[in-house]
């Protein structure tokens, strides 16, 4: 799994590719979310777009996230789910808590909104 | 198809060969190519189950997967060695609310969300086993 950081105006756009499949690599992901907030970043949009396989881990890390921003006043909201994962949103009834886009700039525009 | 069995030991390490090995097995016994990564993400998810709550992430114990196939099904039969007590079975229910922003407990659920079958019950020798069927096209 590899993760790339954007900044796009106020917003971190955190990209993830590859394999969401659980071990110490999704620590580094929990680390991208408590660094945006201890920089007072509170606009975070993960990008799963590239990510080719993820089970229960990767989305225990996304609630990680949530979390973290939640508390401190910030959201997390999901771009480009493919529909592997979208399904396990709504098995685990994680649709109704996260944001899902798929398009970029409508992302980038909820968070003005 | 023989009956394969696998031994693992209760390493995350393990779980990224053992997703390319299942995706394998499937396709080569006729699993649809759409639902090979469904087919791995369910056993993944019940073979991490195995090591944490079953073996309790102890890299000596092992998790033992068993694979047959008939005529028109693949099954996993999926042991650890723990012993499943009927009262705790996981994973059932996602709940609701907050209990939705827990950052576990959903690998039962997603699994037998995804698979046809998936059964939990004990071993001959009475340690937990987890069983999984997929339908073949």
């Amino acid at each position: 799994m590899k993760i790339k950081e954007e900044m796009k105006g106020d917003v971190l756009v955190v990209s993830l590719s590859g394999k969401v499949i659980g071990g110490p690599e999704l620590m580094d992901v929990k680390t991208v979310f408590q660094n945006a907030v201890n920089q007072n970043i509170l606009k975070v949009l993960l990008d799963l777009g590239k990510v080719t396989w993820m089970d229960s881990s990767g989305l225990g890390v996304i609630v990680s996230g949530h979390t973290t921003l939640s508390r401190a006043d910030g959201s997390l909201r999901i771009l480009n789910a493919t529909r592997k994962i979208h399904e396990l949103f709504i098995i685990t009834k994680l649709i109704t808590i996260f944001e899902t886009y798929n398009d970029m700039q409508e992302a980038l525009n909820s968070f003005g909104e | 198809m023989r009956t394969i069995e696998i031994r693992l030991p209760s390493e995350l390490s393990v779980l990224e060969p053992l997703q390319l090995f299942v995706e394998s097995i499937g396709k080569y016994v006729g699993v649809e190519e759409d639902e090979l990564s469904s087919l791995s993400v369910a056993v993944i998810e019940l073979v991490k189950n195995g090591m944490e709550h079953g073996n309790g992430n102890d890299p000596e114990k092992i998790v033992t997967i068993s694979i047959d196939t008939f005529q028109s099904r693949i099954r996993f039969f999926i042991d650890d060695e723990g012993i499943w007590e009927p009262d705790m079975a996981p994973g059932f229910d996602p709940g609701e609310g907050e209990e939705l922003l827990s950052c576990r407990g959903r690998g039962v659920l997603i699994a037998r969300n995804l698979a046809k079958w998936v059964e939990l019950g004990l071993t001959p020798e009475g340690k937990t086993r987890v069983t999984l069927i997929w339908p073949l096209t």
